[in-house]
């Protein structure tokens, strides 16, 4: 039995990747896979805790967020396809019509 | 029913008469100086009837007749069944007294103006209009149930004042005579106003029977003390007492008619009435009556002194006004401080009955004058002369008048004058204060017999001046209400031997009831009448010698250098004119700057360095929306995290 403290381990080093992954990067595609990445950081706890505490409802919270993350890449992705329409870019940096 | 439930209607019809006039007075005839005239005598007739009713007794079984004083009142304004402002009418024999001299002195002057104004065209509308709102809003303050009620008809007739007396606007000295006379009463009415806030706060109330009733001790006995103080403070503006006398003789500016109504028989009379109103609180409060006592000898004694070498015969009645404004304080003053140490009330008696006299006697002194003017086209007396060959019922008018005001037996003003004087002496066993006021209301008395008659010898006696040739006695309209007044103040005395005496009647607390032998020889047993007739007889003596046989010159006045000065001292009225416009130039326009400066740089400058500090760091601060997401989202994860590890470290994880 791996001890639990591995997969929260595991999972904050993904989150932190992620995370690193989205404030960074200044193309829109990779951010949303790091998105995605943090997304999974959280299922992977959702599943730890699940197995730890043996109870089901931690790996059906998991299903209904991989579920709901691929509604959220197809709206991203929907996003990113309009602003390539209209900016002729995918760099985040050049977005930024609503500053001061 | 009885005529005093109808008291409430005196002042309305002159009220009624303003607001006519006001509106249709174009049309009339006379600008409708008739329907003032019927207004004015309407109000008489149901004084009198009034009158009557109080002083025969006859009114205690009428509804609202408490303790001999018929109250009639509503509720005004109501902020808590507790605190409430009435409204109403409140008629004791003082109300009484002040009706029947507001009541008959007003109808005789609206008469006589008739012809006085004859010439004034299409102003006299405006005049009519303007008197009759003066003689019904007078009619309201004498009537008021409650200091509030009397505060806003004291208004009133300060407005009335300003009105009259600026009614020649066009001439400089009319507008600024009429500012003035406002701006100086309105320091008086300010205080008027702190006294009438302070009893509020104190006692809850305004209402006069309430107050008048009210048992007062400890630390509420320093609050009446100085609600009475500043209450004094108004009359001392109304009343044109020592120092905010100056504004009356500038007031001469007004017509004539309206000098002998308001600045001499009723509304500066409204100061005194103030004082004898609140007597009940002002006997409880020694140390304002003995404010009361000196501001009024004092004032008695200056303004005489000032009458004594005017060339005005309307400033030297002026100052008169003045002065024996003054000895009816004194009287008041010393009458309560009298009662106070349980010594009887006759002061107020006293002040009350010169108060009366002097009503008739000064009126006719205006109307006098008045006439005099008409004739003369002048008011300079260097100017006049020798008019008692052309105008006879003038001069002999005037001269009971001046009988009467100088103290000479038996006209009225002796008996009044004289128990002024006794009661200032008696007072004076208790306080060598009032010793000294005695000796300056003695000294006022010689000074009021001789201006008097330094008055009436150069207008009537002697060469008739430059400005006499043409003169004439004046029509009947006029010379019929001078007989009238001059009736009056001839005989005005008797009221001391009707009835149980003017004592019996218009009396504080003590009822005075003497026989008409016990009057006679308490005032001719008494030494200090004689004091008092040979004073005055000196007085008359002096201007005799002066003015009429010149056997003494007045160069006599002016022949020394110590006399010279005194003499322009007196004629540049002590210096209070100057005073006032120094005072207001140097200090409220100064005062002016500094705040307007501190308004300028500090109140301004707070607001405008907020506004400026503001939009200076809003232009700083707007640069962190820097429009990429990015950054936001660091943000928001740093503050989680921050967030995160305060929670950890604080333990509200565990």
């Amino acid at each position: 039995m791996i001890p639990i403290e591995y997969f929260l381990a595991l999972s904050a080093i993904l989150f932190a990747i992620g995370a690193y992954g989205a404030l960074t990067r200044r193309n829109t595609i990779v951010v949303l896979m790091s998105i995605e990445i943090m997304l999974n950081a959280a299922n992977i706890n959702f599943v730890a805790f699940s197995s730890f505490f043996n109870d089901a409802s931690g790996q059906v919270f998991a299903l209904f967020s991989i579920a709901v993350a691929a509604a959220e890449v197809a709206v991203g992705l929907a996003i990113l396809l309009n602003l390539l329409k209209t900016s002729d870019t995918i760099d985040l940096e050049e977005v930024n019509t609503l500053r001061w | 029913m009885q005529p005093i439930e109808l008291a409430w209607l005196i002042p309305v019809f002159p009220l009624l008469a303003a607001l006519i006039l006001g509106i249709l007075g174009r049309k009339m005839k006379e600008g409708g100086g008739y329907i003032a005239i019927v207004a004015a005598a309407a109000s008489l007739v149901l004084s009198i009837l009034v009158v009557v009713q109080v002083l025969d007794g006859s009114f205690d079984g009428a509804d609202g007749v408490i303790n001999g004083v018929y109250e009639q009142s509503g509720t005004w304004i109501s902020l808590s069944p507790t605190y409430k402002f009435e409204i109403g009418v409140y008629v004791d024999q003082l109300t009484a007294l002040m009706l029947m001299v507001v009541s008959i002195v007003s109808t005789l002057v609206i008469i006589y103006s008739i012809s006085y104004m004859g010439e004034e065209g299409g102003r006299k509308r405006r005049y009519y209009t303007e008197i009759s709102l003066f003689v019904g809003v007078m009619f309201g303050l004498v009537l008021a149930n409650n200091y509030l009620e009397m505060f806003i008809f004291w208004e009133l007739v300060g407005l009335c004042s300003y009105l009259l007396i600026g009614f020649w606007y066009h001439k400089p000295s009319a507008a600024s005579a009429a500012k003035k006379a406002f701006i100086v009463t309105r320091v008086g009415d300010i205080m008027f106003m702190i006294g009438i806030i302070i009893l509020f706060t104190t006692f809850k109330t305004l209402n006069f029977r309430d107050l008048f009733s009210m048992e007062v001790s400890g630390s509420d006995l320093g609050l009446l003390t100085l609600g009475t103080f500043f209450i004094f403070g108004g009359a001392i503006g109304k009343s044109a007492q020592f120092p905010l006398h100056d504004w009356l003789p500038d007031a001469m500016e007004g017509p004539t008619t309206v000098s002998a109504l308001i600045h001499a028989a009723t509304m500066v009379k409204a100061g005194v009435y103030l004082v004898a109103r609140s007597f009940p609180l002002f006997v409880q409060t020694p140390e304002t009556l003995i404010v009361v006592a000196i501001i009024g000898g004092v004032t008695a004694f200056m303004a005489a002194t000032m009458a004594l070498n005017s060339p005005n015969i309307k400033r030297v009645l002026a100052y008169s006004t003045i002065s024996q404004l003054g000895l009816m304080m004194l009287a008041l003053g010393a009458g309560g401080y009298l009662f106070y140490n349980s010594m009887g009330s006759e002061g107020y008696t006293a002040s009350m009955f010169h108060l009366m006299n002097h009503a008739f006697f000064k009126a006719l002194l205006f109307l006098c004058a008045g006439s005099v003017i008409h004739a003369v086209g002048t008011e300079d007396i260097r100017l006049m002369g020798g008019l008692g060959k052309t105008m006879k019922v003038t001069s002999f008018a005037m001269l009971i008048g001046a009988l009467s005001i100088s103290g000479i037996p038996p006209f009225s003003g002796f008996w009044s004058k004289d128990e002024v004087l006794a009661t200032v002496w008696s007072a004076g066993s208790l306080s060598w204060v009032f010793v000294l006021l005695y000796v300056l209301g003695i000294a006022t008395a010689f000074m009021t017999a001789f201006y008097m008659f330094r008055l009436w010898f150069l207008t009537f006696k002697g060469e008739p001046g430059e400005s006499s040739k043409h003169s004439h006695e004046s029509p009947k309209s006029m010379t019929l209400p001078l007989v009238i007044l001059s009736a009056f103040a001839a005989v005005s005395f008797l009221v001391l031997f009707i009835g149980s005496g003017f004592g019996g009647t218009v009396y504080f607390e003590e009822h005075g009831s003497l026989s008409i032998e016990g009057v006679l020889s308490g005032i001719f047993s008494d030494p200090l009448t004689y004091v008092s007739i040979i004073v005055a007889a000196c007085g008359v003596g002096l201007a005799y010698l002066v003015y009429y046989k010149k056997r003494i010159s007045s160069d006599v006045f002016v022949s020394s250098n110590v006399t010279r000065a005194v003499y322009s001292l007196l004629q540049k009225r002590y210096g209070f004119t100057a005073g006032y416009d120094a005072f207001a130039e140097k200090i409220v326009y100064g005062f002016s700057r500094v705040v307007d400066w501190f308004d300028l740089k500090i109140i301004d400058g707070i607001v405008n360095g907020i506004s400026f500090t503001l939009t200076r760091t809003g232009d700083y601060i707007r640069r962190m929306q820097t429009g990429r997401a990015q950054s936001y989202a660091t943000v928001i994860i740093a503050g989680i995290s921050v967030i995160l590890v305060l929670l950890y470290l604080l333990g509200g994880l565990r």
